[in-house]
């Protein structure tokens, strides 16, 4: 469903990506990872448009997108930055609803079904995104690009600054999504949380694809584990 | 490789500056224009001369925001309330001395330039101590004219034998005079031009002067990039106040020559019209040049002079509104800009591009010569960092929870996390960079939490940021000697010192290119250096091997590992193989917290630090 | 204590105070939805004005010449920001730069196509009497209009799908593209409004302030630094420095002079300016 092919691309003359090649079927959960400065975050600047583009590109249902953020959102592809993001002076309703209106989606429907996702939303969901904390603000921003009604998800880092207990939630929320035909590609340094989570794994390193398998394999094998990403 | 001189790459000329058609030195064209005007000066219609004298004045004005606007970045809209006061100020005085002085605009003249730049002192004192944003900064000058410009029209009052007459404005001012004497007689209007192209001249040669001085060079470092700046110690404030004062002191001359020259003044000169003229000099004259503002002043004036009425009237002002479209739009440099464009596509330059990461392969980083220069000086004794709980806060998130850490010289220390740890947030706090929101610093028993930034770094901290900041459009040598200029005796010692550091960077052969141009691992290498330079005693580095090939990254570890005997050295770093190689104590941070520290090796061996790393925990289902 | 000449006082002030925000509004909104300082602002206002009063002489009623000055002058709007503001995003100054240029071509239009002189209109609708003195109901009216138009605008940014993408592209333009939010077409649309507001305001003050080529300027001036003084909440925030900084100089004109009222308004601007270097509402938690 989602094929990125020979992505290179840096920031304005800066380098960071070399010749990324990864896919995602539908329905499928599949991770990204690697250390820090590997490039997770960078593939995922790429694959929404946000990075200068050298070569390479982005296929939905074997359309081509072409590089530019609206474009890739408009083709089905939701984001959920690194750190969130959150619009902080907007409500957690309102935030939604600006995701769901820029599609031309009923903007309660999307509220009601990012609030039955994250019920921990609902007492918060008329106060300023700006005073949530770090677990809440993360369902609020995959909420938020839920209500695109998105093809695949893209999740970067998302249990960064979140409690060890609201990760748990996260986890079974993200289960449910590929039941309803939703694609994710989620980047992690939480080895647990993502190979619990997905079918296969790509492993990045210095901006490429250093070995690309299945979570089950990857589990296995802890000194491979170690080595690619332990201290 | 061809060698004419228009097309040598300027790569291959170490040290030089790119080869211009003529040989000429940089302080000549001034004094030969003024001297080529002045001998033409007796041919012109004295109507004509009158006229040109009062552009040349409003150059004087263009001229001083030229100053603060194109050489520090700060858009001033109150350079004509200074230039009222000024104005207002030195005829008062001058009206009070006509009887005893026959020469009143001799001390009138100075005495408006003082009261210019104490009025903007006053201003910038404000603008610049206050913290102020640019937009913040530039409205309060704008306000500044407003209120003169409202008081002003009501206020009718006399001083000694001076009458301010509220909108009437005050007349009979005394004006230039050709000699010392009572009786000496008033200057003819060819005269007159003269004596204000001399001072013109004078005052432009005086800014070119300022400009290349070492204050001048540390004020375009901040132009360039203020928290750079700050980040090498300096007090940017004081700069910025400085430059005001002086551009407020030629305006406050330029405001007692106009009031002179015209024997009038009035609070027309204090309104919103002609306060938003000043920047169209300097823009049409282009923003980056001096020169440039009398450029700008003379077109608008011989644009309204052709076009009949005063600049602020008649179909002038429909021109000037779409030339000032026209140039903000497409011309931003303005017409010197432009000028300079041409003519240096006309020599055929070619303007440096990127630096091929080939041409500085040969360059190799001497980190002994790096660390022999951070250790140059008098020993500096022993030194302690203290950082007690502290505590930051980002509305509902906290990077930075209660995180008690000690620093000292022996070993280099390193801040190693999962991402989202508060490394970076952690270190930005014990550098000064965040403002805390809970906890204390001590540097050798001082407290120096509520310090600002720049003087932590003169207390002898040392910080390299997370991105490499460099002044991208200065030449890299440039950049080593404004680092170097802080603790250096004078500019020429600066100068020796930017130059061993060039040579153990082995950056010689792009001395003269601008920073922007190097590759990352060039300007982080840059960016480390400009600290060092500065022999500090404690070093904060923010993940400073990003971008850096193998060895480089080698030689980076091999270097603070050598200077963390003699200095304290903080390292935050993603890269396992570096942080093994800086062989240092190593603490490991989680959820904002201490999570760990030992050895590298021990933390390896330990369950609960594989745990965060790997994120083995219970809280995940089996899949 | 003259309590007829202080109950004057105040309804002037009131009045005053409303006139300024009728005229600053719009404003607001273009400043806080896209950081831009529209130096044109009251050639806008006058553009409206002479949009009204030249409806108004070919027999068109006077609240359809209202419509019809903010429709008119909301489209142009939307031109200049496509034309030349959408050119320059980013550069704050650079677009104050060019406004003030696209506001000394509006005024020299105006003057060449107007001249200088111009026939007011009447003030409509009657008077009543107030404190032992009379004031001119119109002034009430807008009053009402005042309030009216705030609540309006309000309303829209936090009530509409337009409202809510604004606020979102000016807090965080990149993750609003990446939700496939189209910034550019939204600027469009927020200084139409802006400039909308601002021919409106022309129109329901040309009873109180007749057309001239110069007639908005004034008002610019300090509806622009009531706007920079309030800070990021919008309409709360513009709302509370106009009725403050506005009711208290007009207060002070009543008792002093002008010129006193004038003073006072630009020093506590200084004065502001200098305690809240980010606007009066940087720390609140209000929505808008």
């Amino acid at each position: 469903m989602f094929k990125l092919t020979e992505a290179s691309g840096g920031y304005g003359a800066l380098p960071a990506l070399d010749g990324v090649s990864l896919r995602v079927g539908r329905g499928e959960i599949v991770a990204l990872l690697g250390r820090n400065g590997s490039g997770k975050t960078t593939t995922f600047k790429y694959i929404m448009g946000l990075l200068t583009r050298y070569g390479g590109e982005v296929r939905v249902d074997g359309q081509a997108i072409a590089h530019a953020p609206e474009a890739r959102a408009r083709a089905g592809i939701g984001y959920v930055p690194q750190g969130r993001h959150v619009f902080a002076r907007l409500s957690v309703a309102e935030n939604i609803a600006a995701a769901a209106i820029a599609h031309g989606h009923d903007p309660r429907h999307a509220i009601d079904a990012g609030l039955a996702l994250f019920p921990a939303l609902v007492p918060r969901v008329r106060a300023l995104a700006g005073q949530l904390s770090g677990g809440q603000q993360q369902m609020l921003a995959i909420a938020r690009a839920l209500a695109i009604r998105p093809r695949l998800l893209l999740l970067d880092e998302p249990t960064e600054g979140v409690q060890p207990s609201i990760v748990g939630e996260l986890a079974d929320s993200l289960r449910r999504l590929p039941a309803q035909g939703l694609s994710i590609l989620i980047a992690e340094q939480d080895l647990d949380f993502a190979l619990g989570l997905a079918d296969s794994a790509y492993v990045l390193h210095r901006g490429a694809i250093e070995r690309s398998t299945t979570a089950q394999q990857l589990r296995a094998d802890t000194s491979a584990l170690q080595e690619l990403l332990g201290v | 490789m061809s060698s004419s001189p228009s097309s040598t790459p300027v790569a291959s000329a170490p040290g030089r500056a790119p080869a211009a058609i003529l040989r000429l030195p940089r302080w000549l064209p001034a004094p030969a224009a003024t001297c080529a005007l002045l001998l033409a000066v007796p041919w012109i219609e004295p109507y004509l001369a009158n006229t040109i004298a009062s552009w040349l004045i409003a150059g004087l004005l263009g001229l001083s925001l030229a100053l603060v606007w194109g050489q520090m970045g700060f858009l001033s809209l109150g350079q004509t309330a200074l230039y009222g006061l000024g104005g207002y100020a030195g005829s008062v005085l001058a009206i009070n001395l006509a009887p005893g002085l026959g020469n009143p605009l001799l001390l009138a003249a100075p005495f408006g330039a003082l009261v210019g730049a104490l009025a903007a002192a006053g201003i910038g004192w404000v603008v610049f101590y206050g913290r102020l944003g640019q937009l913040q900064g530039t409205i309060l000058t704008y306000t500044c004219t407003l209120i003169l410009w409202t008081a002003s029209v009501s206020l009718n009052a006399g001083i000694g034998r001076a009458r301010v007459g509220g909108d009437n404005g005050m007349s009979d001012i005394p004006g230039f005079v050709a000699g010392l004497g009572l009786d000496a007689p008033p200057m003819t209007p060819n005269q007159t031009l003269a004596c204000v192209l001399v001072v013109c001249a004078l005052v432009y040669l005086g800014c070119r002067w300022l400009m290349a001085s070492s204050f001048g060079r540390v004020v375009q470092g901040i132009r360039h990039s203020a928290e750079k700046t700050e980040l090498l110690g300096y007090d940017t404030r004081r700069f910025q106040l400085v430059l005001f004062a002086v551009s407020g002191a030629i305006a406050g001359l330029a405001g007692t020559l106009y009031a002179a020259w015209g024997a009038y003044i009035s609070p027309s000169i204090f309104s919103a019209q002609e306060a938003l003229l000043v920047p169209i000099y300097v823009l049409a004259g282009g923003i980056g040049s001096l020169a440039g503002a009398f450029l700008g002043a003379v077109l608008v004036g011989a644009l309204s002079f052709w076009l009949g009425g005063g600049a602020a009237g008649g179909q002038a002002t429909l021109i000037l509104g779409l030339c000032l479209i026209a140039l903000v739009l497409f011309a931003p440099r303005g017409l010197a800009g432009m000028a300079g464009s041409i003519a240096r596509g006309l020599a055929r330059q070619r303007m440096p591009s990127a630096v091929n990461a080939s041409a500085l392969q040969h360059a190799s980083v001497n980190a002994e010569g790096l660390a022999r220069i951070a250790s140059a000086g008098p020993p500096r004794g022993r030194v302690a960092f203290d950082a007690t709980a502290l505590i930051k806060r980002f509305g509902g998130i906290v990077p930075v929870n209660a995180v008690s850490r000690s620093f000292a010289e022996g070993r280099a220390a390193a801040l190693i996390g999962p991402n989202g740890a508060g490394k970076s947030s952690f270190l930005r706090c014990c550098s000064g960079q965040y403002r805390l929101d809970g906890g204390t610093i001590t540097i050798d028993g001082r407290d120096v939490t509520r310090w600002p930034l720049f003087r932590r770094v003169q207390a002898g901290a040392g910080i390299k940021t997370q991105a490499p900041l460099v002044y991208a459009e200065l030449s890299v040598h440039e950049n080593l000697w404004i680092a170097a200029h802080r603790v250096a005796r004078d500019a020429r010692q600066a100068a020796v010192a930017a130059d061993e550091a060039l040579a153990a960077m082995g950056l010689q052969a792009v001395a003269r290119l601008p920073a922007g141009s190097l590759p990352h691992g060039g300007r982080q290498w840059l960016d480390i250096a400009m600290v060092l330079i500065q022999r500090p005693r404690i070093v904060f580095l923010d993940e400073p091997a990003a971008g850096m090939s193998g060895e480089e990254r080698r030689a980076l570890a091999r270097l603070l590992a050598t200077l963390g005997s003699t200095l304290a050295v903080v390292v935050v770093e993603h890269d396992m193989e570096f942080v093994k190689q800086l062989g240092g104590h190593v603490s490991v941070l989680h959820q904002g917290q201490l999570f760990a520290e030992g050895s590298i090796d021990a933390l390896r061996a330990d369950e609960r630090v594989l745990d965060i790393y790997l994120g083995r925990n219970a809280h995940v289902q089996a899949h | 204590m003259d309590w007829n000449y202080l109950l004057q006082a105040l309804v002037l002030a009131l009045t005053s105070a409303a006139i300024l925000l009728i005229a600053t509004l719009g404003l607001g909104v273009v400043f806080g939805l896209m950081g831009v300082v529209n130096l044109a602002h009251g050639e806008f206002i006058m553009f409206g004005a002479y949009t009204a009063l030249t409806a108004t002489q070919h027999g068109v009623p006077f609240w359809l010449a209202c419509v019809l000055a903010a429709a008119f002058t909301g489209v142009f709007g939307a031109a200049v920001e496509r034309l030349l503001i959408a050119r320059l995003y980013g550069r704050l100054l650079d677009t104050m730069l060019v406004t003030w240029g696209i506001g000394l071509v509006m005024y020299q239009c105006a003057v060449l196509l107007f001249g200088t002189v111009t026939p007011g209109i009447g003030m409509p609708l009657g008077s009543v009497r107030i404190g032992g003195g009379v004031v001119s109901s119109y002034l009430l009216v807008l009053v009402v209009i005042a309030a009216g138009l705030s609540v309006a605008l309000y309303l829209l940014l936090t009530r509409t799908g337009y409202g809510v993408l604004a606020r979102a592209v000016v807090q965080d333009r990149t993750t609003a593209a990446a939700l496939g939010i189209d910034a550019r077409r939204l600027s469009c649309i927020t200084f139409a409004i802006g400039s909308a507001s601002a021919g409106l305001a022309g129109a329901v003050l040309l009873p109180v302030i007749p057309a001239a080529p110069n007639m908005g300027f004034a008002l610019a001036i300090k509806g622009f630094l009531a706007v920079v003084a309030a800070g990021p909440a919008i309409v709360s925030g513009t709302v509370l420095s106009v009725l403050s900084l506005g009711s208290g100089s007009a207060m002070v004109a009543s008792y002093g002079s002008r010129v006193l009222g004038d003073l006072l308004f630009f020093g506590a601007t200084l004065l502001l300016l200098c305690r809240f270097p980010l606007g009066v509402t940087q720390g609140w938690r209000l929505k808008l």
